[in-house]
C-alpha cells in the first residue's frame, strides 16, 4: 500500500527539489559514505567541541562568559533529565541525552544558515550560476535519515544496557509481560493473558521506537528544508528574501521543539523500564 | 514478509538509507559524545556540584555568623547592663559619700565657727574687762585729781583708795 501510494503523492509542480537522501560527495571508491550531511555533522561536531574547549578550559568558581552559559545549558538539562528519570539514573544517562540535545540543536539551527542546501552542483545557466541545485554542497545532518537513525539506535542501545543493568533482563521481561494488579484465580490467569498481550504490543512498540525517533525528527528537519527552499523560490529576488523570512524563525522554534521532543522522549523511554514494579506499588499506596 | 522487506528496501532507497553513511554517522556521534562526556559534562558537573558545596558551605557559615553575632550583642548588651548598673551604683555610692562629707564639713565649720565667736566673745569680754578696769583707775585718778584740785588738799593713799573705789562702784553701776 505504501509502496503504491509514495509515487503517486507529487508535489513537485509545488515545492522545491529538495531530495530525501543525502548526496555523495565522492561517488566512486570506497569513500561513498562520504556525504554532505556528514561534511556538515562533522562541521557540527567541530562547533560543538570547540565551544565546549572554549567554555571548559580555564574553569573557575566565578565563571567567564562561555563558561557561564555552558554551565547554564548542563545545569537546565541535568535538572530537566533528573526531573524525568530520577536522580539515580541521571547520572548514568545525562551525557548522552545532552549530546542528543546539544547535536541534534546545533545540526537543526546550523542547517538554517544560508548556503545549507543552495550552494552545490546542478545544471549550469552561466559562470557559478545553476538552474537547480542537484547535489548541494552541505545539508542538515539531521535531515539525513541514516544521522537520525544512527542517533536512534544508539539510544535504543544505551537504553537496553541501562534498562538490563537497572532491572534485569528477568525484571525486564517481568515488567513487560507480568500481570498488575495482584488477581488471583480465573480472573488473575485472564488478566495474566491480558498483559501478556500487552507485553507483545509494548515489544513490538519499543522495536519501533527507533524509527518513530529517527523519523519524526527528519521528517520536520526535510519539511522545513522544502519550505525554505520553496518559498525562497518564489517572486524573484524580493520575494526570496521575504517569503522565507516567517518561516526561518518557525524552523528555529522546529529545531529546538524537535531537539527537546528527542531528548524527552528518550529520558521518558528510560524512565519507563528503569522504574521498579515495587515503586509503582509504593507511588500507588501513596496515592 | 516479503513484503515488509520491499518496503524497508524500498524506504531505505528512497532515503539514502546506507550502511557505511549509516556507521559514519554513528561513529561522528560517539566521537562528540565521547569527548563531550569527558571533557565537558563531567568537569561542568564537577565544578556546578562544588559551586554548589560552596554556597552551601557559604551559607552555613553566614548562618553561624548571624548565630554568634546575636550572642555577641546579647553578651555586650549584658555586658552594658551590667556596667550600667555598675556606674548607677558607684554614682549613688559616690553622692552618698558626697552627702555625708557636706555634713560633716558643715558640721565642722559650725563646730569651727561656734569656738571662734566663743573665743571672740571672750577676747571682747576680757578686753571689756581691761578697758573698764582702765576707765576705773583713770576716772578715779581724775576724781582724785579733782578733787585734790577742788579741796586743795592733797590726798592720802588712803583717801586715794577710797575715792577710787567709790568711783569705780559708780561707775560699775
Amino acid at each position: 500500500m505504501l509502496l503504491t501510494f509514495l509515487p503517486s503523492t507529487s508535489f513537485q509542480p509545488l515545492l522545491a527539489n529538495v531530495h530525501s537522501y543525502a548526496s555523495e560527495l565522492l561517488k566512486e571508491g570506497n569513500l561513498s559514505f562520504l556525504t554532505n550531511s556528514l561534511l556538515v555533522a562533522a562541521v557540527v561536531v567541530g562547533i560543538i567541541l570547540w565551544f565546549s574547549s572554549k567554555a571548559t578550559k580555564n574553569m573557575s568558581l566565578i565563571p567567564h562568559k562561555a563558561q557561564n552559559f555552558f554551565e547554564f545549558v548542563v545545569e537546565f538539562l541535568y535538572g530537566q533529565v533528573e526531573g524525568i528519570v530520577g536522580a539515580k539514573i541521571a547520572p548514568r544517562v545525562f551525557p548522552l541525552l545532552a549530546t542528543i540535545f546539544i547535536y541534534i540543536l546545533v545540526s537543526n539551527w546550523f542547517g538554517l544558515l544560508p548556503g545549507i542546501g543552495t550552494i552545490g552542483w546542478g545544471e549550469g545557466t552561466g559562470f557559478m550560476s545553476v538552474k537547480e541545485i542537484h547535489d548541494p554542497l552541505l545539508r542538515p545532518p539531521t535531515a539525513d535519515l541514516n544521522m537520525t537513525f544512527g542517533l536512534s539506535v544508539s539510544m535504543f542501545l544505551v537504553w537496553l544496557y541501562v534498562t538490563i543493568k537497572e532491572v534485569g533482563v528477568i525484571g525486564f521481561l517481568k515488567h513487560t509481560f507480568g500481570a498488575k494488579g495482584g488477581l488471583k484465580g480465573l480472573m488473575g490467569a485472564m488478566v495474566a493473558l491480558v498483559f501478556l498481550f500487552v507485553g507483545v504490543i509494548e515489544v513490538f512498540s519499543i522495536v519501533f521506537r527507533p524509527v518513530t525517533l529517527s523519523f519524526r525528527l527528519f521528517g520536520n528537519v526535510l519539511a522545513g528544508e522544502n519550505v525554505l527552499h520553496t518559498m525562497s523560490g518564489m517572486g524573484g529576488f524580493i520575494g526570496s528574501v521575504l517569503a522565507p523570512f516567517p518561516f526561518y524563525f518557525m524552523e528555529l522554534l522546529v529545531g529546538l521543539l524537535q531537539a527537546i521532543v528527542f531528548t524527552l522522549l528518550s529520558a521518558v523511554y528510560i524512565q519507563l523500564s528503569t522504574t521498579h514494579d515495587d515503586d509503582h506499588g509504593h507511588e500507588e499506596a501513596h496515592h | 514478509m516479503d513484503q515488509i522487506t520491499g518496503i524497508a528496501h524500498q524506504i531505505a532507497s528512497d532515503f539514502g538509507l546506507a550502511w557505511g553513511k549509516f556507521f559514519a554517522q554513528v561513529i561522528i556521534f560517539i566521537l562528540v559524545y565521547s569527548i563531550l562526556k569527558k571533557y565537558a559534562f563531567g568537569p561542568v558537573v564537577a565544578m556546578l556540584e562544588q559551586r554548589r558545596q560552596r554556597i552551601a558551605d557559604g551559607e552555613a557559615k553566614l548562618e553561624k555568623i548571624a548565630r554568634d553575632a546575636a550572642e555577641a550583642k546579647q553578651n555586650s548588651q549584658a555586658i552594658l547592663d551590667k556596667a550600667e548598673a555598675d556606674a548607677a551604683r558607684l554614682v549613688k555610692e559616690a553622692d552618698d559619700a558626697a552627702k555625708l562629707i557636706q555634713e560633716r564639713r558643715q558640721q565642722e565649720a559650725v563646730s569651727s565657727a561656734n569656738t571662734i565667736i566663743a573665743k571672740a566673745r571672750e577676747a571682747a569680754q576680757l578686753e571689756q574687762e581691761q578697758l573698764m578696769s582702765q576707765l576705773k583707775r583713770e576716772f578715779g585718778r581724775m576724781v582724785s585729781d579733782a578733787t585734790s584740785r577742788v579741796t586743795g588738799k592733797v590726798l592720802n593713799t588712803e583717801d586715794q583708795t577710797r575715792i577710787n573705789q567709790e568711783t569705780s562702784a559708780q561707775v560699775s553701776a
